[in-house]
Formats: C-alpha cells, structure tokens, sequence
C-alpha cells in the first residue's frame, strides 16, 4: 500500500514518530512513485520556505522599533509620557479640586445676569386681577408693623400703587363718608 | 531563564531573538511591510508594559507569536471588511538580487508563493506560516493557535494541498 499526502508531509515535517518514520522510510527506498510525490512535497516545502521575509528586510525595522520602545517606554519608566500617565490624584488634590469647583459654580450663579426674584421687601408683587382681593394688616407681624411706622402713609400708599395694588383705605368706627351722603 | 517581559535585560534578550520571527509572521500575514511594523511595535509594547513571568524565552516567544498572530488577523479581516485590498504583493520590499548558488528564488516565484499565502483561508494560512516561517513544530503551533497536534498536522498538508494547486495553475513547476 502507498503513502498518502499527509503521512509524507507529516513525515517532510520531522514529525512521524516511531514505527511509522521507519516504515515510510522503507517504503520510500523501493517504491519509485512515492519517492517521486515526497521529492514534489519537499520541494514545494521549499519553495515556500525561501519566499520568506529575509533578514536584511527585517533588521531596519527592528532597530527602528527598538528604538521607539527605548525612548517612549524604558527611559521613560520614571517619567511616564502624557498618554500613558497614571491619572489617579491623591485624595487632598481630589478635595481640593472638588472646592474649587463648588466656589466656582455658587460664584456663578450669583454673578448670573439672570433675573432673579427682586427683593420683594414687606409685601409681594401681584399680577392685577379683575375681582381679587388681598387684605394686608399693618399690623400682622411685629417686624413688619415695626417697618411700617417709620414710614409716612402717602409714602406706603405710593409704594403699594406702584407695585400694583389697588388700595382700599377703611379706618376702623368710622364710616365712609361718602355712602351715607344721599341718605341724608 | 527567567523572563520578566518588564525588565530591560529580560526585554531586549527577547527582542532580539524574537523580533525577526514575529516580524515574519506579521509580514506574511498581511503583506505589508509598514502594517507589520506596527503590528510588531504593538505587540512588543504590549509585552513589555503587561509585564508577564515567563518561564523561559520560548514561552516569551510564543506568547509574542500569538499577540502578533491574532492583531495580524484582526488586520486582514478588517481590511477585507473595508473591501480596500490594495495590491500588496507590488509594495513587497525589492530584495537585492543575491549571487552564486543561494540565488534559488527568483523574485516572480516569491510573488507567486506569497500570493497564494495570501488568498488561503485563515485558518490554514495560520498554521502555515507558523510552519513555514517561523519554523515551529506541530506541538509548539498547536500551543499556539490553543488546538490539537493532530489538527495542525491535518492543517499542514491541507494548506500545502491548496498552494500546490495555486502554484500549478500559476505554471510554476515546483517538481
């Protein structure tokens, strides 16, 4: 029986262990075609082989890469290049860093030219509606009747007008003058 | 030895034995010299920065054959991906003509070997190139590509099978 492709490759190989190495070898000293096709295998082998990448195509390249992992990886051990920095901070850096941010950002919000609620002072701004009644006693709140007495009474009526309110003077046991006057 | 792949005596003992082999595999992979390159620069940084116990400058070896192996592939597949298949065989370095009885490939032939190389299906193409061009044993590829001896020897013959095939239709005689 003859020997096919992958016995004779395997054999080409070096790598046909005992007893088959010695029996192809047998085979091969008395059976002319087998002989013929291994010569074809190992010539092919061959042809393949030498086709390789030579060395004087390699040693350019690997000088010029040594090179580059010499001055970008070993001398630089000590002193990492920016990409390959280790970004972790020790955490007063990271705390401080945090601070900072924080002053920034309530700095900004203050400074912030949007508009912010103006500072309504004793009573609040209101929108005229038709019908709505907002009853205010100067004497509701200690502070608030406190700020009230130093001003004169045009002045707060003045003041209210301007922020919309329409005011409704009533002075308490003391009708309107006015309601009456027909009657009488 | 010992092999800290971290350490600059450790490194450049490898790299100095190693490169030309990866360099190779690389090159016959893709086809590139300049591809190569990087691909070699990639895997050597990576080795030195992973910084890996080896037991000895071949476990170093075959692990770099690997790491190259694979970013080889990954190069090829992408490229055929981006159907962007420049010809690469006509970039392939011009070798100074060699004198006297060393000269015993002609540079047509090269091209025609390394175009076969190249169109045979990737799995074949690893496991030849192993064979052929970095001169590695059945058990040491097998390690390599993490498959069994057998495999490789039945990979072997079928990627030789389809070269000659290749290189018969091409009229090259290679009996």
């Amino acid at each position: 029986m003859c020997l096919d492709d992958q016995i004779l490759n395997t054999y080409l190989d070096g790598e046909l262990s005992e007893p088959w190495k010695t029996q192809v070898e047998e085979h091969l000293n008395y059976c002319a075609a087998c002989k013929r096709r291994f010569e074809q295998l190992r010539t092919l082998h061959k042809v393949v082989s030498e086709s390789r990448l030579e060395e004087q195509e390699i040693a350019p390249r690997r000088d010029k890469v040594l090179q580059f992992i010499e001055k970008n990886y070993m001398e630089k051990k000590n002193s990492v290049g920016f990409l390959h920095r280790d970004f972790r901070v020790k955490t007063p850096t990271l705390l401080m860093a945090a601070a900072a941010f924080i002053v920034v950002l309530v700095g900004a919000l203050v400074l912030s030219p949007t508009p912010h609620p103006e500072s309504d002072g004793l009573i609040p701004r209101v929108v005229p509606t038709e019908g709505a009644v907002v009853q205010v006693r100067a004497t509701e709140g200690l502070a608030a009747s406190q700020v009230l007495d130093n001003y004169p009474l045009e002045e707060i009526l003045k003041y209210l007008d301007s922020r919309g309110y329409e005011v409704d003077l009533r002075v308490k046991g003391i009708q309107p003058m006015g309601d009456q006057a027909p009657n009488e | 030895m010992e092999i800290k792949s971290s350490e600059n005596e450790s490194f450049r003992l490898v790299y100095e034995e190693v490169f030309p082999v990866v360099m190779r595999v690389a090159y016959h992979v893709t086809y590139n010299m300049d591809v190569s390159e990087d691909i070699c620069q990639e895997a050597f940084i990576r080795f030195y920065e992973k910084n890996i116990d080896f037991r000895s400058v071949d476990e170093a070896k075959y692990w770099l054959i690997r790491v190259t192996k694979n970013l080889a592939i990954n190069v090829v597949k992408r490229k055929s991906r981006e159907q962007a298949m420049v010809d690469k065989i006509k970039k392939a370095p011009k070798v100074p003509v060699q004198n006297g009885e060393d000269a015993l490939m002609d540079s047509e032939t090269r091209t025609l070997v390394r175009e076969a190389v190249e169109k045979l299906p990737e799995k074949l193409k690893s496991v030849l190139v192993l064979k052929e061009y970095a001169d590695l044993n059945y058990k040491q590829i097998a390690g390599i590509l993490h498959i069994s001896e057998s495999n490789v020897k039945v990979r072997v013959h079928r990627a030789r099978k389809i070269m000659e095939s290749m290189l018969d239709r091409e009229e090259m005689h290679v009996s």
